[in-house]
């Protein structure tokens, strides 16, 4: 069994000083910023762990990108304005009596904690300052030139929408042979034979370990392709019991992601209500706690129940990796939906939410306290990582190290599981991405951890970690990243656009004080600046009418692609028929043809049809002999 | 050195001389000069001797098909900087196919037959008793590879339906590749 596989234990414990004195060697100074290598992290790690490690770090790269991009376009429209600008600031406009249950007044302010390293953890030391939406405050739109409200919303509009399209345009790039190639392509094992061997790899273990991998792999396709011909001579009632017993297992996984996501929904109401009791200061950690269990006991339980059946490896893996995802995102959309319920009483009423349509009751400045706990969530995760590096896998390989009983020799090293670490760190761009209406900094504490985590996971993969028998190609694995990225900025982006467009902001405190909804300041604005024919322009690209016909003219143009991929398709299929009659029938009649090194009479035709005769001269001089440059220049 | 430039287009000025200064490592002392170093022929232990080639199961297959003395026994400069370009990032896919084809060719007949295919799936999985696979495994396995790629079905792979079987591996261009 594929996952059963461990490296034989006549390795020395010393070859784990050799990386690091060669990488030291080479002169390796480059970071997360740096290009070192060909790309990313340098080919001894590549050596030892395979081509997927390269890929995670290529993803790290790629997200402290788009955070910084993010911290860029936040700083540039909105706090350098504000702090050139410097508004006036307006007192509350409003003198009101609520009627709160328990007959508690709204507080002002929010208290502080004793100890300051509280305070930090839980962001109320900075609760005045940039980091968070309450302090950020403007004058009546009529009084400056520059509406800062209106760069406040389009920011974190248009920054999700740039990450979306550079995500997409990664996701393009990626895209699986595949989806175009039609039906017939199944991973052949020729492909894999050919293209297996990693040439980068030296050291001898590294290549011994890979030997074992592709062994596994040909013997596991192997034993799918035996499985297949089995299948294929089932009855009807054998196909139908397989079925069921696949059913089963994804509807027990199921109900118990729907009992994780409720543990998540009730510790997060618990710690709203409880908030103030500053001698449970653990209760503020609560959730990130809660979600953090969640996904550690879950995948465990997931793999746990998957290999009851007994599944080819392949599904084995997929359906894992698919549930792990599910809970993840959900866990996090569960957050801030029950978040959103005790804050903004949606799905329930309560009578504090009824006039303002935000529990002011409890909450002064509800913007505030939704970014503290996303806030209080990053830090959470950020922290878990470090811990986990230093006060988890530290420890066990110096365990495993010093003692040579059984029970070490099968606890061994951590393994680096590359898809669990992309998870933690899509998910901590989720919440990033979340916040970036009520945290407009968060984009910079995200930057500042990626960075860490860069050395922290190089740390750990070249002192603590082994390499995993199970192999993770390069190329699908970009394509599943991209796509886990976008689902959580689709994830991220339903709550803000909800908030932004219909709840009722807080009645002092930000820039949009007392608004019925944030994005009442953009009709505001266009009545006092736009003519008024461009605020008809504008009416009517946000109307219904517009929006009709270009859907329509979407769905054409969608129309127009699908139907171009097809006929492509079918003119592939009709390029290999050709191929193969021209092949069998130069073979037939090419025997008196001299035998060109490398090449038949047949095949130099063929290889023309395949490449559209556009490197005919390639393949014309790579039949002289051998010694001249295949492309062109004479020796 | 212009010429030498010129030549090598795919590589930089930069990795030629890092090339170089590697390829003199593996002379005797008294050969390290210019000229010299660009005549003298390195024997093909000294070669499998390099650390980027010592874990490859194809390394010795890797310094015949570049090698260009007689005997196919050693590599001068050019042939080393040939083997270089061919690996690098610069290289086009055709032209790593093209060598791929070549290296896996342990015959040197131009095509691949089964022995062919055998010797490379037993370099391929080392030789340890547990990595190998059996008779049986390996027979089924070369009658799917040829069932595959073998468009002609004469029980042979040529170099056009072996680029054709790797230009569906989108890995094949990144795995194709050694740094100094």
């Amino acid at each position: 069994h594929p996952h059963q596989f461990r490296p034989k234990r006549g390795a020395k414990l010393d070859r784990w000083q050799q990386p690091l004195v060669a990488i030291r060697a080479l002169g390796f100074s480059g970071g997360p910023l740096a290009r070192c290598g060909p790309e990313g992290p340098p080919p001894l790690l590549i050596g030892l762990f395979g081509t997927g490690i390269q890929s995670y770090f290529t993803f790290l790269r790629f997200l402290l990108l788009l955070n910084l991009l993010t911290l860029l376009l936040t700083a540039g429209f909105v706090l350098l304005p504000l702090v050139w600008l410097r508004p006036p600031d307006t007192g509350p406009s409003l003198n009101f009596t609520l009627q709160c249950p328990g007959g508690l007044q709204p507080q002002t302010g929010v208290p502080r904690f004793h100890n300051q390293l509280w305070n930090v953890l839980t962001g109320r030391a900075f609760n005045t300052t940039y980091l968070f939406y309450g302090a950020y405050r403007a004058g009546p739109e009529s009084s400056s030139a520059y509406s800062i409200r209106l760069a406040y919303l389009l920011s974190p509009l248009a920054c999700l929408f740039l990450c979306f399209c550079g995500t997409l345009q990664r996701l393009e790039k990626e895209l699986p042979q595949r989806l175009f190639l039609g039906q017939d392509y199944r991973s052949p094992v020729s492909v894999k034979v050919f293209s297996s061997w990693d040439f980068c790899i030296r050291g001898q273990e590294a290549a011994t370990i890979k030997k074992h991998e592709i062994s596994n792999e040909f013997k596991v396709c192997l034993g799918e392709g035996r499985r297949f011909r089995l299948m294929q001579q089932q009855t009807r009632t054998q196909r139908a019991c397989h079925l069921l017993t696949y059913l089963w297992v994804n509807v027990l996984i199921g109900l118990l992601v729907v009992g994780a996501i409720s543990a998540i929904f009730w510790a997060t109401k618990y710690s709203q209500d409880n908030k103030e009791e500053s001698l449970f200061v653990l209760l503020q950690y609560l959730p990130p706690g809660v979600i953090a269990l969640v996904n550690f006991v879950g995948p465990l339980l997931f793999v746990f129940l998957i290999q009851l059946e007994n599944y080819p490896p392949n599904t084995e893996v997929n359906l894992t990796l698919i549930w792990c995802v599910v809970l993840k995102l959900a866990s996090l959309g569960m957050f801030s939906f029950s978040l959103g319920q005790t804050v903004l009483c949606l799905g329930r009423n309560k009578t504090s939410c009824e006039s303002f349509g935000y529990n002011a009751c409890d909450y002064q400045c509800w913007e505030n306290a939704v970014g503290e706990e996303l806030y209080k969530l990053s830090i959470f995760n950020f922290l878990l990582t470090v811990a986990f590096a230093f006060f988890v896998s530290l420890p066990r390989r110096l365990l495993v190290e010093r003692f040579s009983g059984s029970f070490w020799v099968w606890l061994d090293r951590e393994e680096f599981l590359v898809p669990k670490n992309v998870l933690d760190i899509v998910a901590g761009q989720t919440i990033t991405w979340m916040g970036l209406f009520y945290c407009p900094l968060l984009p910079l504490l995200n930057s500042v951890f990626i960075f860490l985590t860069f050395y922290i996971k190089k740390y750990t993969l070249m002192r603590n970690s082994k390499a995993s028998p199970r192999r993770f190609r390069a190329s699908s694995s970009t394509f599943f990243f991209q796509l886990v990225l976008i689902l959580g900025l689709l994830l991220a982006v339903v709550p803000l656009g909800y908030v932004v467009s219909s709840i009722h902001s807080s009645w002092d405190c930000g820039l949009f004080a007392n608004y019925a909804a944030p994005w009442q300041g953009v009709p505001e604005l266009m009545a006092l600046r736009l003519p008024p024919s461009g605020q008809r322009v504008l009416r009517y690209l946000g109307s219904h009418a517009f929006s009709f016909p270009v859907l329509i003219l979407l769905s054409l143009v969608l129309t127009v692609c699908v139907s171009q991929s097809q006929a492509n398709s079918r003119a592939i299929q009709r390029i290999r028929k050709q191929l193969v009659w021209v092949s069998v029938r130069w073979a037939g009649e090419g025997s008196h043809l001299a035998p060109e090194r490398g090449l038949r009479g047949g095949a130099l035709v063929g290889a023309w049809l395949l490449s559209g005769g556009g490197t005919v001269g390639a393949w014309s001089l790579a039949s002289r002999r051998r010694g001249a440059w295949p492309l062109g220049g004479a020796r | 050195w212009s010429e030498m430039k010129v030549r090598f287009r795919l590589y930089s000025f930069l990795t030629v001389f890092q090339a170089h200064r590697r390829f003199c490592e593996l002379l005797p002392p008294e050969h390290r000069s210019t000229e010299e170093s660009l005549q003298t022929r390195v024997s093909l232990e000294q070669i499998l001797s390099l650390p980027e080639l010592k874990a490859n199961p194809f390394k010795e297959r890797i310094c015949r098909v570049f090698s260009t003395s007689p005997a196919r026994d050693s590599l001068s400069f050019e042939d080393f900087l040939d083997l270089l370009s061919v690996f690098s990032d610069t290289a086009t896919p055709d032209l790593k196919s093209h060598y791929a084809f070549r290296i896996f060719d342990f015959d040197d007949d131009g095509t691949l037959n089964r022995e062919d295919l055998s010797q490379l799936v037993n370099c391929l999985t080392g030789p340890g008793d547990d990595t190998r696979l059996s008779a049986s495994e390996m027979k089924q396995l070369i009658d799917n590879i040829l069932e595959e790629s073998d468009i002609d079905r004469d029980g042979t792979i040529n170099l056009s339906e072996f680029q054709h079987v790797i230009s569906r591996s989108p890995d094949f261009a990144s795995s194709f590749k050694i740094v100094l």
